[in-house]
């Protein structure tokens, strides 16, 4: 059987000698209504039945097979497909074995394992022929992902990496229409965005089961961890309670991901690049082990990235904290000499404000008139004893966008995919593209770590 | 055959006219609502007069009826009746399942006039349920709504005597 440390070894080996080979965004026709895309899952965890949820209403597929480490997992993937369409699927432990036995039976792979496992399950399906959608980050390790885009480019087939927020038509509809064809905030020079999540919401999970005797029946054996690798960077032999720790909390290890800036921080970091359409020139970070002082990745980060844009310089706040929840959820801001953009996967956070003296007024005026936006409410001034007016800019215009998403926010971005194996469009966030915007984000630990800044090269950023 | 203490007063048998179909309007109407749930559209945005090309969409909710809906005790008053000690969970269980058929039965025999007096004795009994219920979990007004009902109950009876236009009178 494959290591994954044999895999990587091996693909990394084989990706140098095919370098520089064309990435394929659009595949040829592939999957109809009458013919379905047939489609496979690695890993059947949380993410998975997320993904899964965004997909059972969209006609043309056939699930076939899944796999996963742990029987209770790949039998509730079973039941829900069964449930839901009356159908079985072929249940495996092992991917390399089910992409192995799956040939001529599937077409396409859904990857929500760890993310020490995206790239070695990402590029031993994609070289045996399949295409893949795999869950963000696309690995804990940048060469990894690197390697994943050599996979994607010498396969030829498609490598879907899910920033899903690239196919919310809000998403899209803000940068086409609002940023980039009538530039109603003007100069964009600061950003901000955080995560901010509650200490109930950060707490170690699956102890229930591990801390159970009469449970432990239910969790995959310490051999079968060890030999898919969840005892990476340790220094001795680990516990079986160690190891299930491991299995069901890997996001707090730094070998096995890339902690709460890489599990929240991507998606929206990855929108700053986006809505920039550059990547930053350097990043500037501070984190810290403030409450959770045993776990081995920060628990709460702060990142300053520097941009220069062509129409100038900008700067990007980021934080991702895990120790308190309040203070606006999670959002993308936008703050632009013009108006300030507020944006979030949840309409609920989702903002847009017209500076008070704005100069392009008219167009505002006309974007409203036209439908592309709605007017709000007119600026009003606090006021009260302790407002000191003179001081005070004028309260800004506050509008909203004309329409929102009535599918869950995976849908799209899946619907996206399945469209582009079928040849009837290009993929909206392929392996090359996501590496692009992720790789700033590779460094974030290491800056904040250092206590330095680190101004990007090449050999940084390159994809 | 007509009731042999039926009694003939114009104002009498109409103000238990009105009393029957205020009574069995309310019950079917409310058995009704069990069965109500909502739905929602989604359509595409217009701008420049056109649907939008990103899939942008404007949501509208509605109020549709379907069997699959039915919900005999209202979500919330479920969960407070189910932390109950006096509300065993399975009569709990059995009257979120008769109490919407319950009310429509007896709000149509009480409309059509079968059986008057003990459709009515038995309409007050349902009342009491719910009033029973409500006084559990400290829902005074409600107890006081379901109160001025047991009202207009009694005073239903009281003049059953004038009761006309029934297809069953004997009881």
């Amino acid at each position: 059987m494959l290591t994954r440390r044999d895999f990587i070894a091996k693909g990394t080996a084989g990706a140098g000698l095919v370098m520089g080979a064309p990435s394929i965004l659009k595949a040829g026709p592939a999957g109809t209504a009458q013919d379905p895309i047939r489609v496979g899952f690695i890993g059947c965890g949380k993410q998975h039945e997320v993904l899964f949820n965004a997909m059972v209403n969209i006609p043309g597929i056939r699930f076939v097979a899944a796999c996963d480490i742990m029987k209770m997992r790949l039998g509730r993937t079973f039941s829900a497909i069964k449930g839901k369409f009356d159908y079985n699927i072929n249940r495996y432990f092992d991917a390399e074995e089910m992409l192995d036995k799956e040939k001529g039976n599937m077409d396409a792979v859904f990857v929500a394992t760890p993310d020490f496992w995206h790239a070695p399950h990402t590029i031993m399906a994609l070289d045996a022929g399949y295409h893949v959608y795999c869950e963000k980050m696309m690995s804990h390790d940048i060469n990894e992902a690197r390697d994943m885009v050599a996979a994607m480019d010498r396969s030829g087939k498609l490598c879907q990496i899910g920033h899903q927020r690239r196919s919310n038509p809000r998403y899209r509809y803000v940068l086409n229409e609002l940023v980039k064809k009538n530039n109603i905030f003007g100069q964009i020079i600061n950003i901000n965005g955080q995560w901010n999540r509650a200490l109930s919401s950060s707490q170690d999970i699956g102890m229930d089961l591990v801390d159970n005797p009469k449970k432990h029946s239910m969790l995959p054996s310490p051999e079968v961890l060890r030999k898919y690798g969840f005892d990476r960077g340790a220094d001795r032999e680990l516990s079986e309670k160690e190891l299930w720790h491991r299995f069901f909390n890997w996001r707090f290890y730094t070998s096995l991901s890339g902690g709460p800036i890489s599990d929240l921080g991507a998606h929206q970091i990855d929108i700053f690049n986006w809505f920039l359409g550059v990547q930053p020139k350097s990043v500037m970070a501070s984190g810290g082990r403030s409450y959770f002082k045993d776990r081995e990745h920060f628990d709460n980060v702060m990142c300053v990235f520097d941009y220069d844009t062509p129409n100038g310089t900008a700067r990007a706040f980021y934080q991702v904290l895990t120790t308190t929840s309040a203070g606006g959820g999670y959002y993308e801001s936008f703050m632009g000499t013009e108006g300030t953009l507020e944006m979030s996967e949840r309409e609920a956070y989702t903002n847009i404000y017209k500076e008070s003296g704005a100069n392009n007024g008219d167009v505002w005026n006309e974007m409203v008139a036209r439908g592309f936006l709605k007017k709000e409410a007119v600026g009003q001034a606090a006021g009260g004893a302790d407002a000191i007016a003179s001081y005070e800019s004028a309260p800004p215009d506050k509008y909203a966008l004309p329409g929102g998403l009535s599918k869950p926010p995976h849908q799209p971005h899946i619907e996206n995919f399945f469209d582009a194996i079928r040849g009837n469009d290009k993929l909206t966030c392929d392996a090359r593209h996501a590496l692009e915007s992720e790789a700033p984000i590779y460094w974030v630990n290491p800056s904040a770590e250092k206590k330095e800044i680190i101004t990007f090269t090449d050999e940084h950023l390159h994809t | 055959m007509a009731n042999d203490n039926q009694e003939k007063d114009l104002g009498l048998t109409l103000g238990m006219l009105t009393l029957r179909i205020w009574l069995a309007i309310r019950a079917i109407q409310s058995g009704v609502e069990k069965f109500a749930g909502t739905g929602t559209t989604a359509k595409a945005v217009q701008i420049d007069g056109a649907a939008n090309e990103y899939g942008l969409t404007e949501a509208a909710s509605y109020k549709a009826y379907a069997f699959s809906n039915y919900q005999g005790v209202p979500g919330p008053l479920y969960d407070k009746f189910a932390g109950e000690p006096l509300i065993p969970g399975w009569g709990l269980d059995l009257y979120n399942i008769i109490l919407g058929p319950a009310l429509l039965i007896l709000g149509f025999t009480l409309l059509l006039g079968v059986a008057t007096r003990y459709t009515l004795f038995a309409m007050g009994l349902l009342y009491t349920s719910l009033t029973f219920g409500l006084i559990l979990i400290k829902q005074d007004a409600g107890v006081a709504w379901l109160g001025t009902h047991i009202l207009m109950i009694v005073a239903a009876l009281a003049l059953a005597k004038y009761n006309r236009f029934a297809i069953l009178k004997k009881w």
